[in-house]
Protein backbone atom coordinates (compact mmCIF):
# COMPACT_ATOMS: atom_id res chain seq x y z
CA UNK A 1 0.00 0.00 0.00
CA UNK A 2 1.50 3.47 -0.84
CA UNK A 3 3.03 5.63 1.88
CA UNK A 4 0.79 7.57 4.31
CA UNK A 5 2.43 10.82 4.50
CA UNK A 6 -0.64 13.50 5.83
CA UNK A 7 -3.67 12.99 7.56
CA UNK A 8 -5.85 16.19 9.08
CA UNK A 9 -8.71 14.69 11.93
CA UNK A 10 -11.56 16.17 13.02
CA UNK A 11 -11.50 14.85 16.73
CA UNK A 12 -14.27 14.93 19.95
CA UNK A 13 -12.06 14.71 22.95
CA UNK A 14 -12.60 15.10 26.89
CA UNK A 15 -10.73 17.45 28.53
CA UNK A 16 -8.14 15.35 30.11
CA UNK A 17 -5.59 14.03 29.01
CA UNK A 18 -5.07 17.27 27.30
CA UNK A 19 -3.36 18.16 24.06
CA UNK A 20 -0.12 18.79 25.13
CA UNK A 21 -0.03 15.35 26.33
CA UNK A 22 -1.95 13.67 23.20
CA UNK A 23 0.32 15.14 21.00
CA UNK A 24 3.63 13.60 22.18
CA UNK A 25 1.61 10.47 22.59
CA UNK A 26 1.10 10.64 18.66
CA UNK A 27 4.29 12.75 17.56
CA UNK A 28 6.11 8.98 19.91
CA UNK A 29 4.94 6.63 17.09
CA UNK A 30 6.90 5.60 14.74
CA UNK A 31 6.66 6.83 11.25
CA UNK A 32 5.59 10.18 12.50
CA UNK A 33 7.59 12.85 12.15
CA UNK A 34 5.33 15.85 13.77
CA UNK A 35 1.95 16.47 15.32
CA UNK A 36 -0.14 19.86 15.24
CA UNK A 37 -3.47 19.98 17.60
CA UNK A 38 -5.83 23.34 17.76
CA UNK A 39 -8.85 23.46 19.39
CA UNK A 40 -11.60 25.19 17.37
CA UNK A 41 -14.38 24.13 19.65
CA UNK A 42 -14.26 23.95 23.60
CA UNK A 43 -17.46 22.45 25.58
CA UNK A 44 -18.00 21.96 29.10
CA UNK A 45 -16.56 18.34 29.12
CA UNK A 46 -14.78 18.24 25.79
CA UNK A 47 -13.21 20.01 23.16
CA UNK A 48 -13.31 19.39 19.28
CA UNK A 49 -9.91 19.59 18.02
CA UNK A 50 -8.33 19.55 14.35
CA UNK A 51 -4.90 16.98 14.31
CA UNK A 52 -2.57 17.43 11.54
CA UNK A 53 -0.10 14.75 11.45
CA UNK A 54 2.99 14.07 9.31
CA UNK A 55 5.44 11.73 8.42
CA UNK A 56 6.44 8.57 6.77
CA UNK A 57 4.36 5.77 6.35
CA UNK A 58 1.98 7.09 9.43
CA UNK A 59 0.48 4.07 11.21
CA UNK A 60 -3.15 5.22 10.66
CA UNK A 61 -4.67 2.49 12.92
CA UNK A 62 -2.47 2.94 15.93
CA UNK A 63 -3.21 6.61 15.72
CA UNK A 64 -7.04 6.21 16.12
CA UNK A 65 -6.29 3.61 18.70
CA UNK A 66 -3.94 6.02 21.10
CA UNK A 67 -6.70 8.98 20.28
CA UNK A 68 -9.81 6.24 21.39
CA UNK A 69 -7.52 5.47 24.18
CA UNK A 70 -7.51 8.75 25.75
CA UNK A 71 -11.27 9.07 25.31
CA UNK A 72 -11.08 11.04 21.68
CA UNK A 73 -13.69 9.99 18.72
CA UNK A 74 -12.25 10.60 15.14
CA UNK A 75 -15.43 12.52 13.80
CA UNK A 76 -14.24 13.21 10.44
CA UNK A 77 -10.90 12.23 7.91
CA UNK A 78 -10.96 16.03 6.93
CA UNK A 79 -7.66 15.64 4.77
CA UNK A 80 -5.30 13.12 3.36
CA UNK A 81 -2.01 13.06 1.72
CA UNK A 82 0.07 9.98 -0.18
CA UNK A 83 2.58 8.88 -1.92
CA UNK A 84 6.10 9.78 -2.56
CA UNK A 85 5.58 13.25 -2.93
CA UNK A 86 3.33 15.98 -0.97
CA UNK A 87 0.62 17.45 -2.69
CA UNK A 88 -0.92 20.28 -1.40
CA UNK A 89 -4.28 21.20 -2.01
CA UNK A 90 -4.63 23.10 -5.54
CA UNK A 91 -6.77 26.44 -5.75
CA UNK A 92 -9.02 25.74 -8.77
CA UNK A 93 -11.57 28.53 -10.62
CA UNK A 94 -14.46 26.11 -9.05
CA UNK A 95 -13.20 27.20 -5.51
CA UNK B 1 5.55 -3.69 31.94
CA UNK B 2 8.69 -2.34 34.19
CA UNK B 3 7.58 -1.47 37.63
CA UNK B 4 8.63 2.49 36.36
CA UNK B 5 6.25 2.01 33.71
CA UNK B 6 3.41 0.77 35.70
CA UNK B 7 4.35 3.57 38.29
CA UNK B 8 3.92 6.16 35.72
CA UNK B 9 0.89 4.73 34.22
CA UNK B 10 -0.71 4.69 37.43
CA UNK B 11 0.43 8.48 38.09
CA UNK B 12 -0.83 9.35 34.75
CA UNK B 13 -4.37 7.92 36.18
CA UNK B 14 -4.07 9.52 39.24
CA UNK B 15 -3.25 12.60 37.41
CA UNK B 16 -6.50 12.35 35.17
CA UNK B 17 -8.89 11.18 37.55
CA UNK B 18 -7.56 13.89 40.10
CA UNK B 19 -7.07 11.38 42.92
CA UNK B 20 -4.37 12.82 44.87
CA UNK B 21 -6.29 15.91 45.66
CA UNK B 22 -9.51 13.57 47.04
CA UNK B 23 -6.88 11.27 48.99
CA UNK B 24 -5.06 14.18 50.84
CA UNK B 25 -8.70 15.16 51.78
CA UNK B 26 -9.88 11.84 53.18
CA UNK B 27 -6.11 10.99 54.79
CA UNK B 28 -6.68 13.80 57.02
CA UNK B 29 -10.37 13.54 57.57
CA UNK B 30 -10.30 9.88 58.70
CA UNK B 31 -6.96 10.26 60.38
CA UNK B 32 -8.41 12.71 62.40
CA UNK B 33 -11.06 10.66 62.88
CA UNK B 34 -9.47 8.08 63.62
CA UNK B 35 -7.63 9.55 66.96
CA UNK B 36 -10.25 11.52 68.23
CA UNK B 37 -12.10 7.99 68.46
CA UNK B 38 -9.69 6.56 70.12
CA UNK B 39 -9.34 9.82 72.68
CA UNK B 40 -13.37 8.87 73.54
CA UNK B 41 -12.18 5.18 73.98
CA UNK B 42 -9.24 6.27 76.37
CA UNK B 43 -11.26 8.60 77.97
CA UNK B 44 -14.32 6.20 78.37
CA UNK B 45 -12.43 3.65 79.83
CA UNK B 46 -10.22 5.60 82.18
CA UNK B 47 -13.61 7.60 83.77
CA UNK B 48 -14.70 4.15 83.58
CA UNK B 49 -12.21 2.96 85.93
CA UNK B 50 -10.85 0.22 83.73
CA UNK B 51 -7.04 -0.24 84.34
CA UNK B 52 -6.58 -3.23 82.83
CA UNK B 53 -4.95 -2.73 79.80
CA UNK B 54 -6.47 -5.45 77.87
CA UNK B 55 -9.94 -4.49 78.17
CA UNK B 56 -8.86 -0.65 76.64
CA UNK B 57 -6.24 -2.35 73.95
CA UNK B 58 -9.46 -4.36 72.94
CA UNK B 59 -12.35 -1.99 73.04
CA UNK B 60 -9.31 0.16 70.98
CA UNK B 61 -8.51 -2.18 68.28
CA UNK B 62 -12.12 -3.32 67.72
CA UNK B 63 -13.02 0.30 67.67
CA UNK B 64 -10.22 1.30 64.71
CA UNK B 65 -10.86 -1.88 62.47
CA UNK B 66 -14.87 -1.02 62.78
CA UNK B 67 -13.60 2.49 61.65
CA UNK B 68 -11.95 1.16 58.99
CA UNK B 69 -14.16 -1.09 57.28
CA UNK B 70 -16.46 1.74 57.85
CA UNK B 71 -13.91 3.76 55.86
CA UNK B 72 -13.31 0.65 53.10
CA UNK B 73 -17.15 0.27 52.17
CA UNK B 74 -18.25 3.57 52.52
CA UNK B 75 -15.91 4.98 50.21
CA UNK B 76 -15.89 2.30 47.68
CA UNK B 77 -19.51 2.64 47.63
CA UNK B 78 -20.02 6.13 47.61
CA UNK B 79 -16.95 6.94 44.86
CA UNK B 80 -18.25 4.47 42.92
CA UNK B 81 -21.64 5.35 42.47
CA UNK B 82 -20.11 8.89 41.83
CA UNK B 83 -17.57 8.41 39.33
CA UNK B 84 -19.80 6.29 37.49
CA UNK B 85 -22.35 8.94 37.27
CA UNK B 86 -19.49 11.40 36.19
CA UNK B 87 -17.82 8.63 33.23
CA UNK B 88 -21.36 8.23 32.29
CA UNK B 89 -22.19 12.19 32.12
CA UNK B 90 -18.76 12.48 29.82
CA UNK B 91 -19.89 9.34 27.58
CA UNK B 92 -22.69 10.90 26.88
CA UNK B 93 -20.88 14.36 25.74
CA UNK B 94 -18.01 12.32 23.69
CA UNK B 95 -20.77 9.70 22.32
CA UNK B 96 -18.59 6.78 22.66
CA UNK B 97 -17.83 4.02 25.30
CA UNK B 98 -14.88 4.80 27.81
CA UNK B 99 -14.92 1.86 29.86
CA UNK B 100 -12.26 0.57 28.42
CA UNK B 101 -10.19 3.75 27.81
CA UNK B 102 -7.70 5.46 30.24
CA UNK B 103 -10.21 7.46 31.65
CA UNK B 104 -12.10 4.51 32.58
CA UNK B 105 -9.65 2.68 33.65
CA UNK B 106 -8.05 6.05 35.66
CA UNK B 107 -11.76 6.46 37.15
CA UNK B 108 -11.78 2.71 38.83
CA UNK B 109 -8.17 3.28 40.21
CA UNK B 110 -9.52 6.69 42.05
CA UNK B 111 -11.86 4.61 43.36
CA UNK B 112 -9.52 1.73 44.89
CA UNK B 113 -7.37 3.84 46.18
CA UNK B 114 -9.75 6.74 47.74
CA UNK B 115 -11.44 3.13 49.52
CA UNK B 116 -7.97 2.33 50.77
CA UNK B 117 -7.19 5.74 52.20
CA UNK B 118 -10.57 6.07 54.07
CA UNK B 119 -10.23 3.04 54.77
CA UNK B 120 -6.20 2.86 56.33
CA UNK B 121 -6.30 6.08 57.38
CA UNK B 122 -8.34 6.18 60.76
CA UNK B 123 -7.22 2.18 61.66
CA UNK B 124 -3.33 3.35 61.35
CA UNK B 125 -3.46 6.89 63.09
CA UNK B 126 -6.25 4.82 65.93
CA UNK B 127 -3.45 2.35 66.13
CA UNK B 128 -0.34 5.19 66.20
CA UNK B 129 -2.29 6.48 69.13
CA UNK B 130 -2.05 3.46 70.98
CA UNK B 131 1.28 2.00 70.84
CA UNK B 132 1.98 3.65 74.52
CA UNK B 133 -1.01 1.13 75.58
CA UNK B 134 0.68 -2.02 73.74
CA UNK B 135 4.05 -1.26 75.68
CA UNK B 136 2.32 -0.58 78.76
CA UNK B 137 4.10 -3.38 80.09
CA UNK B 138 7.46 -1.64 79.29
CA UNK B 139 6.11 1.24 80.70
CA UNK B 140 5.01 0.13 83.98
CA UNK B 141 2.16 1.81 84.66
CA UNK B 142 -1.08 1.85 83.26
CA UNK B 143 -2.01 5.40 84.19
CA UNK B 144 1.41 6.41 82.42
CA UNK B 145 0.43 4.64 79.47
CA UNK B 146 -3.30 6.43 79.28
CA UNK B 147 -1.32 9.68 79.38
CA UNK B 148 1.11 8.97 77.05
CA UNK B 149 -1.42 8.00 74.61
CA UNK B 150 -3.19 11.04 75.14
CA UNK B 151 0.04 13.00 74.65
CA UNK B 152 0.63 10.90 71.41
CA UNK B 153 -3.08 11.67 70.08
CA UNK B 154 -2.22 15.49 70.40
CA UNK B 155 0.82 15.41 68.67
CA UNK B 156 -1.12 13.53 66.17
CA UNK B 157 -3.83 16.41 66.05
CA UNK B 158 -1.37 18.80 65.65
CA UNK B 159 0.78 17.01 63.08
CA UNK B 160 -2.29 16.44 60.89
CA UNK B 161 -3.12 20.51 61.22
CA UNK B 162 0.47 21.12 60.10
CA UNK B 163 -0.21 18.87 57.21
CA UNK B 164 -3.20 20.65 56.30
CA UNK B 165 -1.43 23.96 56.85
CA UNK B 166 1.39 23.35 54.52
CA UNK B 167 -1.57 21.87 51.73
CA UNK B 168 -3.12 25.02 51.83
CA UNK B 169 0.13 27.13 52.51
CA UNK B 170 -0.86 28.85 55.43
CA UNK B 171 0.60 29.43 58.77
CA UNK B 172 1.39 25.99 59.49
CA UNK B 173 1.44 26.53 63.86
CA UNK B 174 -2.34 28.45 63.56
CA UNK B 175 -3.61 25.32 61.70
CA UNK B 176 -2.08 22.98 64.51
CA UNK B 177 -3.44 24.60 67.15
CA UNK B 178 -6.97 24.55 65.53
CA UNK B 179 -6.80 20.25 65.28
CA UNK B 180 -4.87 20.19 68.52
CA UNK B 181 -7.62 22.11 70.25
CA UNK B 182 -10.53 19.42 68.99
CA UNK B 183 -8.60 16.80 71.30
CA UNK B 184 -8.28 18.83 74.39
CA UNK B 185 -11.93 19.77 73.97
CA UNK B 186 -12.78 15.97 73.52
CA UNK B 187 -10.57 15.35 76.34
CA UNK B 188 -12.22 17.66 78.55
CA UNK B 189 -15.54 16.75 77.62
CA UNK B 190 -14.63 12.78 78.59
CA UNK B 191 -13.63 14.00 82.04
CA UNK B 192 -16.76 16.19 82.50
CA UNK B 193 -19.01 13.29 81.01
CA UNK B 194 -17.11 10.69 82.96
CA UNK B 195 -17.27 12.28 86.55
CA UNK B 196 -20.86 12.73 85.74
CA UNK B 197 -21.83 8.90 84.81
CA UNK B 198 -19.70 7.54 87.44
Amino acid sequence: MSNLRRVVLDVLKPMEPDIVELSQMLADLEGVDGVNIAIYEIDRRVENAKVTIEGNNLPYEKVVTIIEENGGAVHSVDEVASGKVLIEDVVTPQD
Amino acid sequence: MSMAQRWDVLREYSRISGTAEIARRYLVMNAFDGVLTIIGVLMGNYMAGVRDVAIVINTGLTTSVAMGVSGLWGAYLTESAERERDLAELEKNTLSNLKNTKIGRASRWAVVIVALVDGLAPLAAALLVMIPLFLSRLIGSVEVSYLLSLVLSLITLFGLGVFLGRISKRNVVIYGLRTLIAGVVSIALGFLLGGHGG
